[in-house]
């Protein structure tokens, strides 16, 4: 797999709606840029050797690192992937949408829902959001949030950028009441 | 990754007083390179930002305002702040090689508040201190509204015409600046560009407008003479 480069980003909100959050809410988020493995190969209808071959090595590449990079217990979590304009979107969901791709980071966070996901094509610089979910409930209400993200300089158009997205803690200053008081 | 750093702080413990909520958000954006056009930096590096988002304590102020006051209150925290988390990006003092600052002002302030809180040496001079450095810090600036990525200009933090250290960083809040607010920013390189080979000064020609002359006049001979072939493989 060629990885052109690594991408961390390390988020503390430290205000919200005028008060101090204390302590800081933390999001953090590892990407990894890499070469679309089906690039300029045509429609490739069997993707699982792609898959095979790829899924897990990114899992336990990005894991350790956004582990590392938010530095606290992940309480929420969520994935990514962006394939530059030249790729399907499906090349992306390829590698993410694989047990062999999240089962390192539920592993290391101690989590047991699927990670919630951003799948998009876009130009190198788009925007995409990556969705949080609780690792352990994915009905909390408290840990339902996003994280906004750009890359300068990716995805190229035969580039996927790969991202995992960790949050110590649910949106600061949150207080809706729980989904089991609706029901 | 931990870094241990030694400051005399206790100083600024001492200083101004600042609204609880002054500061409201904090980005780090690491960035290391494993390829670039297909082959690994001979010279592998490690770029970040910092970028700190702070209400601006001057909108609404007239432009002849002194800024002085607020300037010593909040250029050394934010020196602080933003040093220490990019300290802990690139892997200590040691392992900064190249540096530069920023400022993104809402669209409700002036461009001189953004220069007032990373041009006076209550801001410079802390980063240069903490991080190691000699050189002058190069700079970046804008008035923005909020989710601007401001390209942040880095040189060499000792040398600063060092040609290989000659890169930029970008650095962006998605939700910042809002109209009054101010986003400053520090980067730092651990290294030069991923395949630096532009020369430096101790290996470059004397080039004036007579010898780009004579190049350009040699180089027109050489393509008449290989029937304008492109010479790109």
């Amino acid at each position: 797999m060629n990885v052109r480069k690594i991408v961390t980003v390390v988020d503390e909100v430290l205000t919200e709606g005028g008060r101090p959050v204390e302590p800081a809410a933390r999001v953090a988020v590892v990407a990894a840029v890499i070469e679309n493995p089906w690039s300029g190969q045509g429609f490739v209808e069997d993707l699982a050797p792609g898959i095979d071959a790829h899924a897990s090595d990114l899992g336990a590449l990005l894991a350790p690192r956004v582990m590392e990079a938010l530095g606290a217990a992940p309480e929420a979590f969520g994935k990514a992937a962006v394939v530059g304009l030249d790729g399907e979107i499906e090349h992306g969901s390829a590698l993410i949408h694989t047990l062999k791709f999240g089962d390192h980071f539920r592993t290391a966070a101690s989590a047991t829902t699927l990670l919630p996901a951003v799948e998009k094509r876009g130009p190198a610089g788009v925007l995409f959001d990556i969705p949080l979910k609780h690792v352990t409930d994915a009905t909390i209400r408290s840990h339902h949030q996003s994280f906004e993200v750009r890359l300068p300089d990716a995805p190229h158009p035969g580039e996927i950028v790969i991202a995992l997205a960790a949050a110590a803690q649910g949106r600061p200053q949150q207080r809706l009441a729980a989904l089991s008081t609706e029901q | 990754m931990t870094v241990e750093l030694e400051r005399p702080l206790a100083s600024l413990e001492d200083a101004p007083a600042l609204p609880a909520t002054w500061l409201r958000r904090i980005v780090v954006h690491r960035e290391e390179v494993l390829l670039e056009n297909g082959g690994a930096p001979a010279v592998p590096a490690v770029q970040a930002s910092v970028a700190a988002v702070v209400r601006n304590p001057w909108v609404g102020t007239p432009a002849t305002r002194d800024l002085a006051p607020e300037v010593e209150a909040m250029a050394p925290r934010l020196a602080v702040e933003l040093t220490d988390r990019l300290l802990h990006a690139l892997g200590g003092v040691d392992a900064v090689e190249a540096f530069g600052k920023g400022a993104v002002v809402g669209t409700r302030g002036e461009i001189e508040h953004g220069g007032a809180l990373i041009h006076t040496p209550w801001f410079g001079n802390l980063v240069r201190e903490f991080l190691g450095g000699q050189s002058i810090i190069c700079f970046a600036d804008a008035r923005a509204d909020a989710g601007e990525s401001l390209v942040v200009p880095m040189w060499h933090k000792v040398a600063a015409a060092t040609r290989s250290h000659y890169q930029t960083v970008s650095a962006r809040v998605p939700d910042g600046p809002r109209a009054d607010e101010i986003v400053v920013v520090v980067a730092g390189s651990t290294g030069p560009r991923p395949h630096a080979r532009i020369g430096d000064r101790s290996t470059d020609p004397t080039v004036t407008a007579a010898t780009a002359a004579t190049a350009a006049t040699a180089a027109s001979a050489r393509r008449t003479s290989t029937d304008r072939e492109d010479p790109r493989p």
